[in-house]
């Protein structure tokens, strides 16, 4: 019992800080898991791509709701983030541990360092949309002229009010990235989706940030079916985390405003240094 | 200039197409957070630690589990529906983009489940 209510206070603790900095709880479960409760790597990724899925899903509705989530573009991308997570869910029962645990504490290592310079854009944007984001009916249209004609039309049914896409080609490339890292880490694809729609597509933030979030469910559950099938999700393991990063990541999201960032974000860099070392020296073993 | 994607997401059925999905994705993620709370809380109740290891995945153990309240039928049925949802949201957008016409949208739609499907068959044909 007393393992339950750790592994649910951990999950707690890890929907609490992701959805505070606007990262996927993914980056801190698989650490959790791996470190505190001593799980095999492959089922802490099965497990954190089931949390992920589950905190995306209900704030990816409310997105929806309020029509900040570009549903057409979100799912024109998440084409290819489904066929680079089919790929990675696929190769990570292939890899060995140790390869997986050294390319997460590089992970680690750049979000820490990501987090740790001054903020132009959202980190992950796993979570939240940044409220601070700008206003997308006040952008401008940029110029097309750099894009295939023949993409054109398409290309204008998937942009928003006030904004314009482009260069869907980065986006599809960005979007296999996305999969292929979501499935062999248990991320959420946010590191990767949010700047390439944003700083390549010409996306503004904050619906970048929601299309992100809209986009997690189908890029973690075409490699979490994979992980399911294949063994590689516990459900004794699972529920406590998930039940409990649920319940951190609604909180977070409601007392964000209460509380000091800065604070917050730079103790968050040291834990994340903290545990890139201690996967660093669990790969290294 | 508006672009042609505002024009759209301005009409009315395309805005009852997103407030659906939406419900969809929230009444999913709430049914699943409740059957895992139950699968957990028979857990608690049987003394079965988080780190023991659960049964393996079968679908057909699931309805006598349900019935006999082990915690793996409420645990695995609530994975299924945690999973499931994003497949459902896309079939809903499929039906509402095929209804509509967009058969750009529905051809996206319909090889994203194709592409669910795909994971499905390989994970099973590879643990078969």
């Amino acid at each position: 019992m007393t393992d339950g209510l750790l592994l649910l206070g951990g999950g707690v603790a890890a929907g609490v800080f992701g959805s505070l900095l606007g990262l996927g709880g993914g980056i801190l479960i698989v650490p959790l898991l791996t470190l505190a409760f001593g799980l095999p790597l492959i089922e802490a990724v099965g497990v954190s791509l089931v949390c992920v899925i589950m905190t995306s899903g209900a704030a990816a509705g409310v997105y929806l709701e309020r029509r900040v989530a570009n549903l057409r573009l979100g799912m024109t991308l998440e084409l290819f983030t489904a066929i680079g997570a089919l790929v990675g869910g696929l190769v990570a029962f292939l890899l060995p541990e140790h390869l997986l645990e050294l390319i997460f504490a590089g992970l680690l290592a750049y979000v820490a360092v990501t987090m740790a310079r001054p903020r132009e854009t959202a980190p992950a944007g796993a979570s939240a949309p940044a409220a601070d984001g700008p206003d997308p009916a006040t952008l401008e249209p940029v110029s097309t002229d750099d894009e295939p004609s023949s993409d054109r039309p398409f290309i204008e049914t998937l942009s928003g009010p006030g904004y314009r896409v482009h260069r869907l080609g980065w986006g599809v490339v960005g979007s296999l990235g996305a999969g292929l890292a979501s499935a062999l880490l248990g991320i959420g694809g946010g590191l990767i989706k949010v700047p390439t729609m944003h700083v390549i597509m010409g996306v503004p933030l904050r619906v970048a940030t929601a299309t992100s979030n809209l986009m997690i469910g189908i890029t973690a559950s075409a490699s979490a079916i994979i992980y399911l099938i294949r063994g590689g999700i516990d459900p004794y393991a699972a529920a406590p985390t998930a039940i409990g990063v649920f319940i951190g990541a609604s909180f977070g999201s409601r007392a964000a405003h209460r509380i000091d960032l800065r604070i917050l974000r730079g103790l968050f860099v040291v834990i994340l240094l903290y545990t890139a070392w201690q996967m660093l020296q669990r790969a290294m073993a | 200039m508006t672009p042609a994607g505002a024009d759209r997401r301005a009409d009315p059925s395309e805005t009852r197409l997103e407030h659906s999905i939406a419900r969809l994705l929230t009444g999913g993620s709430y049914a699943a957070i409740a059957l895992l709370a139950v699968g957990f809380g028979l857990m608690l109740v049987n003394g079965i630690g988080p780190l023991t290891r659960g049964p393996g995945f079968d679908v057909t153990t699931i309805p006598g589990d349900l019935l006999a309240l082990r915690p793996a039928g409420f645990l695995w049925l609530g994975l299924i529906v945690v999973l499931a949802t994003p497949a459902s949201r896309v079939m809903a957008a499929l039906i509402g983009y095929a209804r509509r016409g967009e058969r750009r949208m529905s051809l996206v739609a319909a090889l994203i489940l194709l592409v669910i499907a795909l994971s499905v068959v390989v994970a099973t044909g590879l643990e078969g």
